[in-house]
């Protein structure tokens, strides 16, 4: 029967790391079972992933032995959503495997706007342009590919990952919805959600072996693995951070009065206006951590790079006027984590690139520390793009601000952080506010601990 | 009228080009090569939606002119007249094709390359993907432009700085291309683009009477060079 896959002594090693990523690894999945896959960050779970598609060893250089099969047509949703666009507007890019399966073109868009919907972005239509969506937009787009095709086996990296709950709620059930009977392999770190869903939990430790394999029931019932986000489980508490590490030179508060700021995508074939914010008012103290939150695509990254002065409003003012600073001014002043880590390194290594700004602005700072705080002290002299995602993001975070900016700006910081990497980058967060920081953050994470919150709606202040 | 353009189809849109192409191999002097240009100048005032993207066309082609003159006339007896018909010939040559490709929508033009045209549908589905990148690398530019800016490492006033940061600009972009590319890659592949040897294509590529008249006009256009050469 269509469906199954099998993994039998599956060992990666990328280019330029020493150690296996994933030694060994033996692992067979039932057609129409659904397994959720879990573990610490960096224990190898995309490689699995990547692997059952066939990328390793020809798309992504390294050493792979062994064997990993998977029988049937496959759909495989990426950690980076952006690098699965392949057209203009929405309508043709969930058709591209449609019109790959050669399916006769009266059938095909019934088909690409039903799987728009299921993902919620019906509203957009067809004709939208696919550059005009936001992080969590252009994840639900990436689905909406993958389900459209109807595979076999259902390969889902952080499927849910960037979204709010209300979102991640309704795209959980679009994605059992469509995986029917099929076989479903589910990579996510908030597993809490997903356990009544599935069949089987498959638990990888931080070197990448199978620590523990069974029913949920079981799962439940064993010890807590590490690195592993148990459910009824208390949130971890952040991590005591030395005030040193992140103690500002000055304070600086921000303040955005009734700022609206659009969004252009424009071509040469027409232009696609979104206003990302909408009269959107805060006052930001240093002493506090302001929480942006609200639906994805509702303006939460267009603040933060309102607020940072990265981004200059259409109308309305942010006092003080960031925007115009030249780029060593900002430094001083202003740390930022973007969404999409690998856009934020700028050095060939790992220690380099925490050290980088702090040099730039003439301020010392503890690299070695720094790594610590983030448990990335082993890779000190790693390749920043060798990274695993979740390793990559606190190194983004690391780099942005171990200059000890006093405005601390976070994109997005919790995402594909397991218990263990979530109380680094809260605590780095935390001990920042406490030692006088001006922190923002944007998430739809709701135990990331803060003082105000501003929930956006269609980048309005709800 | 002015909008017109766009809604041409892709091929009807590149046949101004080729025929532009095509039409400025008859251009041997400076008069002719002048009416030419000028009545791709007036084609480009009526039926084109805004001005500033063709000028830009039109100073990049004038590059490539400018080197021409010069070396035709260096090298040709120093006679200007025909350094410059040479020149104006270059830009009547590569200007209204520059102009158009800009107005292609990659996934369009994939439509009409492989339906109309019958080109391998595997080459034409990657090279719309491929170009559809394109418009991905702004977006990366601009974050990787506010990250550099944030972290002290963005532009200045000093322009010998200023090269340093262009050249980690495209060097970065450079390698946010390789990497996004091999993560599309997997990305297609794992939509069935491996094994699509053969592939349906969601849109057709139909022929209206608006492309049929815009390569009507294109061959007009293009047919000026040669027609006032063979009156002459």
């Amino acid at each position: 029967m269509r469906g199954a896959i099998r993994l039998s002594d599956f060992t990666w090693r990328p280019l330029g790391r020493k150690a296996p990523v994933v030694a060994g690894l033996d692992l067979a999945v039932e057609p129409g079972e659904r397994v959720l896959l879990v573990g610490p960050s960096g224990a190898g779970k995309s490689t699995i992933l990547h692997g059952l598609a066939g990328a390793l060893g020809t798309t992504l250089a390294g050493e792979l032995t062994g064997t990993a099969e998977v029988d049937g047509r496959l759909g495989l949703l990426l950690q980076n959503p952006a690098d699965a666009i392949v057209a203009e507007h929405l309508g043709r890019d969930v058709a591209f495997g449609l019109e790959n399966a050669s399916v006769p073109r009266s059938e095909m868009w019934p088909r690409v706007d039903a799987a728009l919907d299921r993902v919620g972005l019906g509203v957009y239509g067809r004709h939208h342009f696919t550059a005009a969506l936001s992080g969590g937009e252009q994840q639900r787009l990436a689905l909406a590919g993958v389900l459209v095709l109807e595979p076999d086996v259902l390969l889902l990296d952080e499927p849910t990952s960037m979204l709010d709950d209300a979102t991640a709620t309704s795209v959980r059930q679009a994605i059992l919805d469509a995986a029917g009977d099929r076989t479903m392999v589910v990579v996510e770190h908030r597993i809490g959600p997903w356990l009544e869903h599935v069949d089987r939990v498959v638990v990888l430790s931080s070197d990448g072996e199978v620590v523990s394999d069974g029913s949920v029931a079981s799962f439940l019932a064993g010890p807590a693995p590490a690195g592993v986000w148990m459910p009824g489980l208390p949130t971890p508490e952040p991590l005591a951070v030395p005030a040193d590490l992140v103690r500002p030179a000055d304070a600086l508060g921000v303040t955005a009065e009734d700022v609206v700021a659009d969004l252009t995508t424009r071509t040469l074939r027409g232009v696609q206006r979104t206003r990302a914010l909408d009269g959107f008012t805060a006052v930001l103290a240093p002493g506090t951590t302001t929480a942006l939150t609200g639906p994805s695509g509702a303006g939460k990254s267009t603040a933060l790079a309102v607020i940072g002065g990265l981004r200059k409003p259409t109308n309305g003012r942010v006092t003080p006027d960031l925007a115009s600073r030249r780029t060593l001014e900002l430094a001083t002043s202003v740390g930022w984590v973007p969404q999409n880590p690998e856009h934020g390194f700028l050095t060939l290594k790992v220690a380099d690139e925490v050290a980088r700004t702090a040099g730039r602005v003439g301020r010392s700072v503890d690299a070695a520390a720094v790594l610590d705080v983030f448990g990335l002290g082993g890779l000190a002299d790693a390749h920043p793009y060798r990274l695993s995602g979740g390793e990559q993001r606190r190194l983004a975070l690391a780099a942005a601000l171990a200059h000890r900016p006093s405005v601390v700006l976070l994109d997005e910081p919790t995402v594909g952080q397991d218990p263990g990497t979530w109380a680094a980058v809260t605590g780095w967060v935390a001990a920042a506010r406490d030692a006088g920081a001006t922190v923002a953050v944007s998430t739809h994470d709701p135990d990331l601990p803060r003082d105000v919150e501003h929930r956006l709606e269609a980048g309005v202040s709800s | 009228m002015r909008s017109a353009v766009l809604r041409a189809n892709p091929l009807a849109q590149l046949s101004i080009g080729m025929f532009s192409l095509l039409g400025s191999f008859w251009i041997d002097d400076l008069d002719v090569a002048l009416l030419a240009l000028g009545v791709y100048a007036v084609a480009a005032v009526l039926f084109l939606p805004g001005w500033k993207y063709p000028l830009v066309c039109l100073g990049f082609t004038s590059i490539a002119a400018v080197t021409i003159v010069y070396s035709t006339w260096r090298l040709g007896g120093h006679d200007v007249e025909e350094a410059f018909a040479n020149g104006v010939r270059i830009v009547v040559l590569a200007w209204p094709g520059s102009v158009m490709a800009g107005y292609v929508d990659p996934t369009r033009l994939a439509d009409y390359l492989a339906q109309s045209l019958r080109l391998p549908a595997r080459l034409v589905a990657a090279f719309a993907a491929a170009m559809q990148r394109f418009t991905g690398f702004g977006l990366a530019w601009e974050q990787l432009d506010q990250v550099r800016r944030v972290r002290g490492v963005g532009r200045t006033r000093n322009p010998i700085s200023n090269g340093r940061y262009a050249a980690s600009m495209t060097f970065a972009l450079l390698v946010q291309a390789m990497r996004g590319a091999s993560h599309a890659s997997i990305a297609m592949d794992a939509r069935g683009f491996a094994t699509a040897h053969r592939r349906t294509w969601a849109e057709p590529a139909d022929w209206t009477r608006l492309d049929v008249m815009t390569v009507v006009l294109a061959a007009a256009l293009g047919a000026v060079a040669p027609l006032l050469t063979v009156l002459a």
